[in-house]
């Protein structure tokens, strides 16, 4: 019967539609439900701007501003023609200029290609008009981070650029994904996660021609938050500008609270190098053997240098095994065991005084030799050496300094009273930074106070300081501070003094020149010291890499006091 | 016997609500007032059709053996009135403009065509009530009957409405193979359309190529030809088991699926009711044809056997069509979906077809 195979076939076919509606509706139909919704819904991210920073008083030193980049989608030629002749009468750039841009950035005939980058906003609102009659066009905004002093606390800042893989895989937890812009060095990676703004967005649903159809959720995105920082960017910007781009760094402190008013890093770079996408500039950038990027004031430790003298003055004193009186006679050098120890000049008999002014060495040998390598070691301690300074920004070095019983540990070696007498002067395996340095002529010109440094005043409006001041008391006796900033003051007054260059400012200045040798090449020359000397309000330590005696340094000094009173600032 | 005019009239009706349901959802949200009136024409058109229905299935099918000249001579004048007057909608000349209508003649064709068939397969019942046309020979049995077909179905084509055109044609197979004509020359017919396709592929249209490229490939041109069937795909695939809920499609709300509430209405339905609801009209397509298969079984008439099998088999065939385009699993052409997609022409054509159904199941007594 042909009407049953052809009842059969219909019947057969009928099933077929069903077991095609099962595998479409039930065995695909999530893959079809996804499909489905990436259809219709479409997610249009709002992004919020990144905190800014700011100095002591207020100034912007980093923001973010919105960038405008000019693309065009490639696929229609007789639009980018016409795009291109359009976008050169707007922004004055050439045809050719353009059309050559055009072919070195193009990717595929999907791929926007961007034309122009950090275009201003009369010209992007006018390129953007354009788009009603050649929608091929295109203006994206970019939040930019922008720098309105340039270079200047470029280290103390940090820099913003896409996350790294390292910085990912810690993070993740944290809400942070790829691609999201983060701070690298400085205050911008310690305190991302307040500078950072949190995306928003709006999420609609849309018809066949991606028109809007309803709104189905919003999330407002959230600025993040601004940080106002202890700097004083116009003490920052003397400091870098006497820097002079030699290989160096200048510490500025407040002696009492450790607020950093200036922490200039030498050579220095330009953050706003990463926030354009400068890629040839930032590879020049890591590779310039300078290493630019590097913040010398914490994360580069140096030979003490003659500045280690008020450690070893204050443990001799201390310990009783000197006082102001003691005198001790320098003929050039001493014998120490086997070797002869050498002293810059020959200069008699010298008190503590005198010494300090001098900086003779031999004094310093005699007293340390008296005090010991250990109780150097406990004051140098004390006065935060060879620990970090709890300092906020990251990539502190905690620097260096050795004690006979660490070398017993560590090295399977005696000490030597050679040993104790290089010690004394700050040479040897002593190493300190900057910050340190600055840190101990703090306790000198405060009375006796171990201040925590911190560079971060307010953070979204609070203030944060009083997490800082934690400023402890260095168990010295008031006589011996005395006498320290007595020899620190004569170093500058007395015509002989070390620091002479600084007299003559109308400012009492007191201060520390220090010659740290550093073979081969120059020593590296420091200067520690603290104005007013009789109310301290500012600490400077200043290291020049190589930078010759310690002399330059007090130089140097003396140029940013100088500049300071000129502008005002002190 | 009233008892399949009841059955009939019940799973059109449930058919026909639940193509109203469809089609006011895929166009409510659209602007325009001819948008928001669709669904009251259809129940206009749904209750014309049953009106015709009703009239048929009270009027002797044997009447429509004395018209069956008469009837095919008007299918043809439309289809030659519609190369003059018809107007183009989305690329095609398939309708005829009439005062507050568009009418199809190509749905005309279609029963004219299975009435036809129907007759010149029983002339010779009257004295026999065996089917002889086993005894025909080539030009009676194959070449007679192809001419007459091939002249409405090269006019469609031409209009171009491949679909109907190749829906025709399969009935005429489908009808060969039911009268008993020789396998040979059923055989013969298929090798012979099989071996002019390749001729026949050079006079396709443009975009008929592409959506048979596009059927073994939807993905060569997602946003072009293939962007209907992807759609469709996505339609019926998000609806899952329960559906999304009527008025809750996105596919259809938001206008992805073009021709929603015409040729992709099932996947319409699918994505709001779901597998479950698909089932449910699958199985009521299934119960309609099966009724018109048990009337064919039923009746001792050669003429009434083979116009009921020839009419189950439209319906059947457009069913299956339909279905297998919006599933992806049939080339997309201008195929409607009896009963459900909007649309007077098949609605109308489609009531006849069941009329004449009921009224063959009615009548068969008298034989």
């Amino acid at each position: 019967m042909r009407i049953r195979i052809v009842i059969w076939g219909v019947t057969a076919a009928l099933l077929f539609l069903l077991i095609g509606l099962l595998n479409l509706e039930i065995i695909h139909g999530v893959r079809y439900r996804e499909l489905g919704k990436k259809n219709c819904l479409r997610l249009v991210p709002q992004p919020g701007s990144r905190g800014r920073i700011f100095d002591r008083q207020a100034e912007v030193i980093a923001e973010s501003a919105l960038s405008y980049d000019l693309m065009v989608l490639p696929q229609d030629a007789l639009q980018r023609e016409k795009i291109i002749s359009s976008a050169s009468r707007i922004l004055g750039i050439s045809v050719e200029e353009l059309q050559r841009v055009f072919k070195n950035n193009y990717l595929s005939a999907s791929v926007p290609v961007p034309l122009a980058r950090n275009i201003s906003v009369k010209n992007a609102i006018a390129l953007a008009e354009l788009k009603g009659d050649l929608p091929a066009i295109i203006v994206q905004p970019n939040p930019l981070r922008h720098y309105p002093h340039g270079k200047a606390g470029a280290h103390v800042l940090g820099y913003v650029s896409e996350i790294d893989r390292w910085r990912l895989t810690k993070l993740k937890d944290y809400g942070y994904k790829t691609k999201d812009i983060v701070g690298f060095g400085g205050v911008e990676e310690k305190y991302d996660y307040y500078l950072r703004q949190e995306e928003g967005g709006v999420s609609f649903e849309v018809d066949h021609r991606g028109r809007l159809i309803r709104t189905l959720g919003f999330k407002p995105p959230v600025n993040g938050k601004d940080i106002r920082l202890t700097l004083d960017i116009r003490i920052q910007k003397i400091c870098e500008e006497s820097l002079r781009g030699r290989r160096g760094s200048v510490v500025m402190m407040d002696p009492y609270t450790g607020e950093v008013l200036a922490m200039a890093s030498s050579p220095g770079f330009d953050p706003g190098v990463f926030a354009q996408k400068n890629n040839a500039e930032i590879a020049r950038l890591f590779k310039n053997p300078n290493s630019l990027m590097v913040n010398r004031a914490i994360s580069s430790a140096y030979p003490a240098g003659s500045v280690f003298k008020m450690v070893v003055a204050a443990a001799g004193l201390e310990h009783k095994k000197i006082n102001a009186n003691t005198s001790f006679v320098c003929s050039g050098g001493m014998r120490v065991g086997k070797s002869e120890f050498k002293c810059w000049s020959t200069h008699g008999e010298q008190n503590l005084l005198a010494a300090i002014t001098h900086s003779c060495n031999v004094f310093f040998y005699k007293t340390g030799l008296l005090a010991g390598a250990q109780a150097i070691h406990d004051y140098a301690l004390k006065f935060g050496f060879a620990r970090m300074t709890s300092f906020e920004l990251p990539y502190e070095t905690p620097g260096f300094v050795p004690s006979p019983l660490w070398r017993k540990l560590n090295r399977f070696k005696n000490w030597y009273d050679g040993d104790t007498a290089n010690l004394s002067i700050g040479q040897g395996e002593v190493l300190v930074t900057p910050l340190q340095v600055a840190r101990m002529t703090a306790v000198l010109a405060n009375g006796g106070y171990l201040v925590d440094p911190y560079i971060v005043k307010f953070i979204d409006g609070k203030d944060v300081s009083r997490y800082h001041e934690r400023s402890e008391k260095v168990n010295l006796k008031k006589n011996t501070i005395e006498k320290i900033r007595e020899g620190m003051r004569s170093a500058v007054s007395d015509p002989t003094g070390t620091a002479n260059a600084l007299s003559g400012l109308g400012l009492a200045i007191a201060g520390k020149t220090g010659t740290a040798q550093a073979p081969p090449g120059q020593p590296h020359a420091w200067f520690c010291g603290f104005f007013p000397y009789e109310s301290p309000r500012f600490v400077i330590c200043v290291l020049l890499e190589h930078g010759g005696p310690g002399h330059i340094s007090s130089v140097m000094a003396k140029e940013i006091i100088q500049e300071m009173l000129k502008q005002g600032l002190i | 016997m009233r008892n399949s005019f009841f059955v009939i009239l019940t799973i059109a009706l449930l058919i026909c609500s639940l193509g109203v349901l469809s089609i006011y959802s895929s166009t409510y949200q659209k602007e325009g007032e001819l948008w928001q009136t669709i669904y009251q024409r259809q129940v206009l058109w749904i209750i014309l059709g049953l009106f015709l229905f009703y009239v048929i299935a009270n009027m002797s099918y044997r009447r429509f053996w004395d018209w069956t000249y008469f009837l095919y001579a008007i299918a043809l004048v439309f289809l030659i009135l519609v190369f003059v007057l018809g107007t183009t909608r989305l690329g095609a000349q398939r309708w005829l403009r009439f005062s507050w209508f568009n009418f199809q003649p190509s749905e005309l064709a279609k029963i004219a065509a299975v009435v036809f068939l129907a007759r010149y397969f029983s002339r010779k019942a009257s004295d026999d009530t065996c089917l002889s046309c086993a005894k025909f020979g080539a030009f009676k049995g194959l070449i007679l009957p192809f001419l007459f077909i091939a002249v409405p179905v090269g006019l469609i084509i031409e209009q171009p409405d491949l679909g109907s055109g190749m829906l025709i044609l399969i009935l005429f197979t489908a009808v060969l193979y039911l009268t008993h004509v020789r396998l040979k020359y059923i055989a013969l017919f298929l090798l012979l359309v099989g071996s002019a396709l390749p001729f026949m592929w050079h006079a396709l249209r443009g975009y008929q190529k592409d959506r048979l490229l596009v059927f073994l490939n939807p993905d060569i041109d997602p946003l072009g030809a293939g962007y209907t069937v992807i759609q469709s795909k996505i339609a019926i695939g998000s609806g899952w088991l329960w559906g999304k809920g009527w008025l809750a499609g996105t596919q259809s709300q938001l206008r992805f699926l073009p021709e929603a509430h015409t040729d992709f209405i099932f996947a319409t339905f699918a994505e709001e009711w779901g597998f479950l609801g698909g089932l449910g009209l699958l199985s009521l397509y299934f119960l309609l044809i099966r009724q018109g298969f048990l009337i064919a079984q039923r009746t001792q008439d050669s003429f009434g056997k083979l116009l009921a099998c020839g009419l189950t088999l439209m319906l059947a065939i457009q069913v299956v069509i339909n279905v297998a385009m919006n599933l992806g699993m049939a080339p997309v052409v201008g195929i409607p979906l009896p009963l459900m997609s909007y649309g007077g022409s098949s609605l109308l054509v489609t009531f006849i077809a069941l009329g004449i159904l009921v009224n063959i199941d009615k009548t068969r007594a008298v034989f």
